[in-house]
């Protein structure tokens, strides 16, 4: 799966939280792209971009409910009418959208009685309906709050939760969870010493047997459901 | 020890060792998978059981 990234951040240099992302990007399948940083936009170039990736991701902080500025004017440079729907070609088609969103606020604040109001997924409905219109799937928001006051294990958590929604199959069901890591955890071992790599084999190992003994248990329960159903 | 405590420990442990902070989130995440799954095992486990315990069909 390719996944793009485009950062609209007027300051990225000084963003916290948008270094973060960056340091935590996956090695491979991931395109990053500051869109802040670009003189003009390539139209044809950002379009190609768009057809040969599956998942877009829009990442930004919230400035008055909105995206940054530059997510628009490239929005408004990009995706023509003819490119989005136009030529009933639909390119988009199909593809992922998802949100990473980063807020100054907590997420209690965003919801109907709360500081702000508002659900996060109200104030992104301008992006969602752009998705709806080029035939995407809207995947559920990542949503970032208050990044400066997280902890050191929340910002471990958060490197992994991140990842994944850069490049797990959606729905985040623990199925496509365990698949995820199964399909990392060969690499993640040979990337340890000599000394820890015995380790890493077992707890693989071990990784595998649970997840064959949860589908064996869930084939069992589907059994049994059916001849209760008779 | 349990299959499950172990699996915690060396998890924990290999986490700690690893200079890198996006490979030790890795090892950290694979932690609480594991726990998801335990936990994920044990309702499955208990569904089971309570279906079929069933006394009406003795």
């Amino acid at each position: 799966m390719t996944t793009l990234v485009l950062v609209a951040h007027p300051h990225l240099a000084d963003s916290t939280s948008q270094q973060f992302f960056k340091a935590s990007l996956p090695a491979t399948g991931v395109t990053w792209e500051h869109l802040d940083a670009q003189p003009a936009f390539d139209i044809a170039a950002e379009q190609d971009q768009l057809r040969q990736a599956d998942r877009i991701i829009f990442q930004f902080p919230l400035y008055w409910y909105a995206a940054p500025a530059s997510l628009k004017a490239w929005e408004d440079t990009v995706l023509t009418r003819t490119f989005v729907y136009g030529d009933h070609r639909y390119p988009l088609a199909g593809k992922e959208l998802g949100i990473v969103v980063t807020t100054g606020m907590p997420a209690k604040a965003f919801q109907r009685g709360g500081v702000e109001g508002q659900t996060l997924d109200a104030l992104l409905a301008p992006l969602a309906a752009v998705a709806h219109r080029a035939r995407m799937t809207w995947l559920p928001t990542l949503a970032v709050h208050q990044f400066g006051y997280l902890t050191e294990a929340q910002k471990l958590a958060l490197v992994v939760d991140y990842q994944r929604y850069l490049t797990q199959p959606q729905p985040d069901t623990l199925a496509n969870r365990q698949a995820w890591f199964a399909d990392r955890l060969a690499s993640m071992v040979q990337g340890l010493t000599p000394e820890q790599r015995a380790t890493g084999e077992l707890i693989a190992t071990t990784f595998d047997d649970h997840r064959s003994s949860l589908d064996e248990l869930t084939d069992t329960l589907a059994m049994i459901k059916e001849t209760e159903d008779d | 020890m349990t299959d499950d405590q172990w699996l915690h420990d060396q998890l924990q442990h290999l986490a700690r060792l690893q200079p890198k902070f996006t490979d030790r989130a890795f090892w950290l995440a694979l932690d609480r998978l594991v726990a998801e799954q335990d936990q994920r095992r044990e309702q499955l486990q208990g569904e089971i059981d309570g279906r079929t315990w069933r006394p009406d069909r003795w």
